[in-house]
């Protein structure tokens, strides 16, 4: 095999390989690798013919179906970048998106339609790719049929591993959308860490839980192409019933899931594991956020031959550190760590001033290697911020990412994982870790999930609210859990209000909005 | 249809507050992000209180909350059972 160093390399090798093979499934839709590097050169003719020249970044606004997969590797194919906007997000932001990194042509879905008309009012956009031609629209819309009467080899374009692939948009943390740039490169160097390090081969069939936006769909669909797997995408409407999508894995006989832990405890608590036959699954793999360990352990006992992995890593940095999960104890819900650092990453451990702390000391993670972001879009002051300079031998520099998340190195070289250095507030003059409060929270057994957050007071100082979810069928009072957490925490950092909740407010990538619980506490100050 | 009302109007009313004009019975509820995690819990909850029966977690798949039909033929049949 010759060397790879573009991420659509790999569907055109496969078609060649295992031409039958299927390589995306959805529903009862599927395309072997022949069908797929079909489909993808023909859109990505089509583009080139529209203009679209390398570099040009493409948005994918639909809701997920068969031609998800034909959409990222026709953008690619095209030597453009991909722009996977949620296709559930407020119009205001995907305006915002569209401008900001100025997306010439939109792939897009019956299903979108109603949001068209206002976005090509207010962005540049010059056309519409996958709906039927409509009047209602002010610029040229093509269809799918046409794209497919395009010439279906490879289109032939110039292309190196440092060009632009994709961007990923995640809220910054002043409430502005940023654009994180990957290349072919730092995309491949995740894929092919993937593949090697859970042993993906071309029998796997490989869930797609994540929305496209997510960085977590890189893996689905990229490691799954390098090694000529399945990826099979779960329709949106499933991922909210679990007992439905456990069903899913189980008629899908998916060997490889990958999603973050809220679906993971959400299957476990409502979705009949016990009732299906999952043996297909061989790793079970989360990230995003820690996995609370009282729902770890028990999903593990449930699923005892599967394998269980925790991903960490920033968008920025794709995935830089892994833990594969070792048996839990029984009387400990200390969190687990989130492992050692991935094949081609280094890292490096600061204190607030930027000096290197020796390993044991808690201090910033700082990581540096192959599969980290080119940068932020047009946002040159936030890419300067966001890398951390060390000059070497004083004439050359090595160039860190800072993931602003604190962590400390066990004697057994795993990281723990301490939360994020933004997540550490002052309340009355005392700094407090919330993830700590969170953890404390946890560790009481009727407790389900919670979510401590600052909220600001008449001083000008900060007050810890905390919101929770109970186990279901337990009860409990504020004074009882308050009296659990006096044990744990100091006083200063055990929370001024706690409001048990039925359920919290989410991003739509599955983690709790933390934000929107915090702004609802204003409100009701 | 009475069902069909109770529910139509829930999920406009509460669920898809401001963002919705109007749900037509035969609309794809989830596909189309009008109820996300959270509003299906409270569908459920709301569905116990309303109707006096436990919906157990096994009846809460695609095939019964898919629409506003799916989910009153669901009810119907399960009311129909219980007298």
């Amino acid at each position: 095999m010759s060397y790879r160093y573009l991420l659509h390399s790999a569907i055109y090798e496969n078609a060649l390989l295992r031409p039958r093979h299927p390589a995306v499934r959805f529903q009862k839709e599927e395309l072997t690798y022949d069908q797929l590097a079909k489909n993808s050169a023909q859109l990505g003719n089509f583009l080139v013919d529209l203009g679209v020249k390398r570099g040009d970044r493409v948005g994918i606004y639909m809701n997920k179906n068969i031609n998800s997969a034909v959409a990222i590797y026709g953008i690619l194919s095209a030597g453009a970048a991909y722009v996977p906007l949620d296709p559930f997000a407020p119009i205001d932001r995907l305006i915002f998106v569209i401008n900001d990194c100025q997306i010439r042509f939109l792939i897009t879905n019956e299903s979108r339609k109603d949001n068209l008309k206002e976005i090509i009012e207010k962005t540049t956009l010059e056309g519409i790719i996958g709906i039927q031609n409509d009047v209602e629209i002010n610029v040229p819309s093509y269809s799918w049929n046409q794209i497919f009467r395009h010439p279906s080899s490879q289109p032939s374009i110039n292309l190196v591993e440092q060009d632009l692939a994709y961007i990923l948009y995640t809220s910054g943390s002043t409430g502005t959308p940023k654009g994180i740039m990957h290349t072919h490169r730092s995309g491949l160097s995740f894929a092919e860490w993937a593949v090697q390090t859970y042993q993906i081969s071309s029998s796997d069939h490989i869930s797609n839980h994540a929305p496209l936006h997510f960085d977590l769909s890189t893996f689905d669909f990229f490691a799954a192409a390098i090694a000529g797997a399945t990826t099979v995408i779960i329709p949106e409407g499933i991922t909210k019933l679990p007992a439905s999508m456990a069903r899913w894995i189980q008629d899908e006989k998916i060997t490889i899931w990958y999603s973050v832990p809220f679906a993971l405890i959400q299957m476990l608590e409502r979705g009949g594991l016990d009732s299906k036959n999952l043996s297909s699954l061989r790793w079970v793999l989360f990230a995003g956020e820690p996995f609370p360990t009282k729902h770890l352990r028990n999903l593990m006992k449930t699923l005892p031959w599967a394998r269980f992995s925790n991903l960490y890593g920033p968008t920025e940095t794709n995935v830089c550190t892994y833990y594969h999960v070792a048996p839990l104890s029984e009387d400990s819900d200390e969190p687990i760590p989130i492992g050692i650092v991935c094949e081609n990453t280094e890292d490096l451990v600061i204190d607030t001033e930027g000096k290197p702390l020796p390993d044991g000391q808690i201090g910033e993670l700082l990581i540096r290697g192959g599969t980290v972001m080119k940068g932020y879009w047009g946002r040159p002051d936030l890419t300067e911020k966001g890398f951390f300079r060390r000059s070497m031998f004083g004439y050359c520099e090595d160039i860190f990412y800072r993931t602003g998340d604190l962590v400390q190195k066990m004697p057994d070289g795993n990281y723990k994982f301490l939360g994020r250095k933004d997540r550490q507030i002052k309340t009355r003059g005392y700094r407090v870790e919330l993830d700590e409060v969170e953890a404390a929270l946890l560790s009481h057994p009727a407790v389900h999930e919670a979510a401590a957050y600052p909220v600001p007071d008449v001083e000008g100082s900060n007050l810890i609210e905390a919101a929770i979810i109970l186990v279901q069928g337990e009860k409990l009072s504020e004074d009882d859990l308050v009296k659990h957490l006096s044990g744990r925490l100091p006083n200063y950092a055990i929370p001024a209000k706690i409001v048990i909740s039925d359920d919290f407010p989410r991003t739509s990538t599955g983690k709790i909005n933390r934000r929107e619980l915090q702004e609802r506490a204003i409100k009701n100050f | 249809m009475e069902t069909q009302m109770i529910i139509n109007n829930f999920i406009l009313n509460e669920l898809a507050k401001g963002r919705k004009k109007t749900i037509n019975n035969d609309e794809d509820l989830l596909a189309e992000g009008i109820i996300d995690s959270l509003g299906i819990l409270q569908l459920v909850a709301f569905i116990e209180e309303k109707f006096n029966f436990t919906v157990p977690d096994e009846d809460v798949v695609i095939e019964n909350f898919m629409s506003v039909n799916a989910l009153s033929s669901y009810l119907d049949q399960k009311l129909a059972a219980k007298h």
